[in-house]
């Protein structure tokens, strides 16, 4: 009879564990719509400026390219030299399937390759996930919350400074040993709803893509007030606006990855429910048929 | 008449897409600018102001940060800024406050010029700057 109530109460358990998933998987799908109109809406702003810098960066002779503006400068570094700023965006929450397992894992590969090579990797995490793994990391610089729809223009624009900041070497306490000649950032993609690829985007050196088609301006237009000028505001911006645009994908695919696990929870708690309740009627069954037969053999004794 | 076609787009969206307006003033980093049709093709930085233009018998007036605006042929003007709002929208009060505040603490700032932090500042001061010009 303890297992009929063992069973009971494990039913119990396990359907209020479904309630949970069930309602996660729910404001997930609620949000989902939310993260990604914002993602949408936010795409024109970003590749009219990759058009843009594209078109700037275009126009001026490769060779002099990286010395048009700092953040463009592909600096030669001694062999062993060579230093790499990580930037590894993840959730500030789990119960999302592999979405920050799976940046961690790449990052945290990315680290060893890149030392045992003998070259330097530092790293900026982004979300708390990311920043308790690798919270005792050598070359973790410093930890910042994951961004919402609400902080992501702030957010954005603090660690690009802050990215920036040591790639240039202007930042506080960066002396050009630590300058990373290279800036990295990684995060989830959000391609559907059902996947997220984690995507490597390099930010520093910036490396424009290349205009599609040729440029959509049919007569080369007038820079005001000079081509070098422009590229001074835009580069900053530009970098700051990738870092958005990574941002936004990483909130609607975090959601995303969110509710594909809690529905595939669900699932699993529905199914686990109906096995447990097969074997309790079984139980039940099995007991209601010992107690008649006790009761039935009871009679015949008296009978007899 | 031909019209300028114009687009206003900022990372949280597009403010303004595709409208057709007899002529738009934008505050270019070189001052004041006035786009109308036919303009020649051109990129230029924008700054924190107001941007005005008519929309039908209303004139229109947006605050906007710092960005870009690019003049394609055909009279497309595409403005992208990093942050708008129109100027119903502005709370005038709290910019007010907060360009103050802005103000008084760049008056008291000792340090470089070039440092992130005066940038920081003074773009708080021009956006709350704009605002409050939009807004009066």
């Amino acid at each position: 009879m303890a297992n009929l109530k063992e069973l009971r109460l494990r039913i119990g358990s396990v359907k209020n564990t479904r309630k949970i998933t069930s309602a996660m998987s729910q404001i997930a799908t609620a949000r989902l719509r939310r993260a990604q109109n914002a993602a949408l809406a936010a795409r024109p702003y970003g590749e009219r400026l990759q058009e843009v810098v594209a078109h700037l960066i275009g126009g001026i002779d490769p060779a002099e390219r990286s010395s048009a503006h700092p953040l463009l400068e592909a600096r030669e570094v001694a062999e062993g030299e060579e230093h790499t700023l990580y930037i590894a965006m993840t959730a500030d929450k789990g119960l999302c399937g592999g979405f920050n397992g799976n940046i961690n894992r790449s990052v945290l590969a990315t680290l060893r390759t890149e030392r045992e090579a003998g070259r330097k990797a530092s790293l900026i995490t982004i979300g708390a996930k990311g920043s308790g793994f690798f919270s005792r990391d050598e070359g973790l610089i410093s930890k910042h919350a994951a961004p919402t729809l609400d902080t992501i223009v702030e957010l954005s624009k603090a660690i690009a400074a802050e990215a920036t900041g040591r790639f240039l070497g202007t930042a506080e306490g960066v002396d050009d040993d630590d300058r990373p000649n290279r800036v990295v950032l990684v995060y989830n993609h959000f391609v559907s709803v059902l996947t997220q690829e984690v995507t490597e985007l390099q930010l520093c050196p910036l490396q424009p893509a290349e205009a599609e088609g040729g440029s959509s301006f049919q007569r080369e237009p007038v820079f005001e007030p000079s081509r070098g000028e422009i590229l001074e505001h835009l580069v900053p911006v530009t970098i700051e606006s990738m870092l958005q645009q990574a941002m936004f994908n990483s909130v609607a695919a975090e959601i995303a990855a969110r509710r594909v696990a809690m529905d595939a929870a669900t699932d699993n708690a529905s199914e686990l429910i109906a096995d447990l309740t097969l074997e309790y009627n079984r139980e039940r069954q099995a007991a209601i048929t010992s107690e008649l037969m006790e009761i039935i053999g009871g009679a015949e004794a008296l009978k007899g | 008449m031909a019209d300028v076609k114009l687009d206003i787009l900022t990372p949280l969206g597009a403010v303004r897409e595709g409208i057709e307006v007899a002529g738009v003033e934008v505050p270019g980093i070189q001052g004041e600018l006035g786009l109308l049709p036919h303009h020649e093709s051109l990129v230029t930085a924008v700054t924190a102001g107001v941007i005005r233009f008519k929309e039908g018998n209303s004139s229109v007036r947006i605050a906007v940060g710092s960005g870009f605006l690019e003049v394609k042929e055909a009279g497309r003007v595409v403005i992208l800024v990093e942050r708008a709002v129109e100027s119903s929208d502005v709370d005038a009060a709290a910019a007010k406050s907060a360009r103050d505040e802005a103000r008084k603490e760049l008056d008291a700032y000792k340090g470089s010029v070039d440092a992130p932090e005066y940038r920081a500042l003074h773009d708080r001061w021009a956006w709350n700057d704009a605002q409050v010009r939009a807004a009066s």
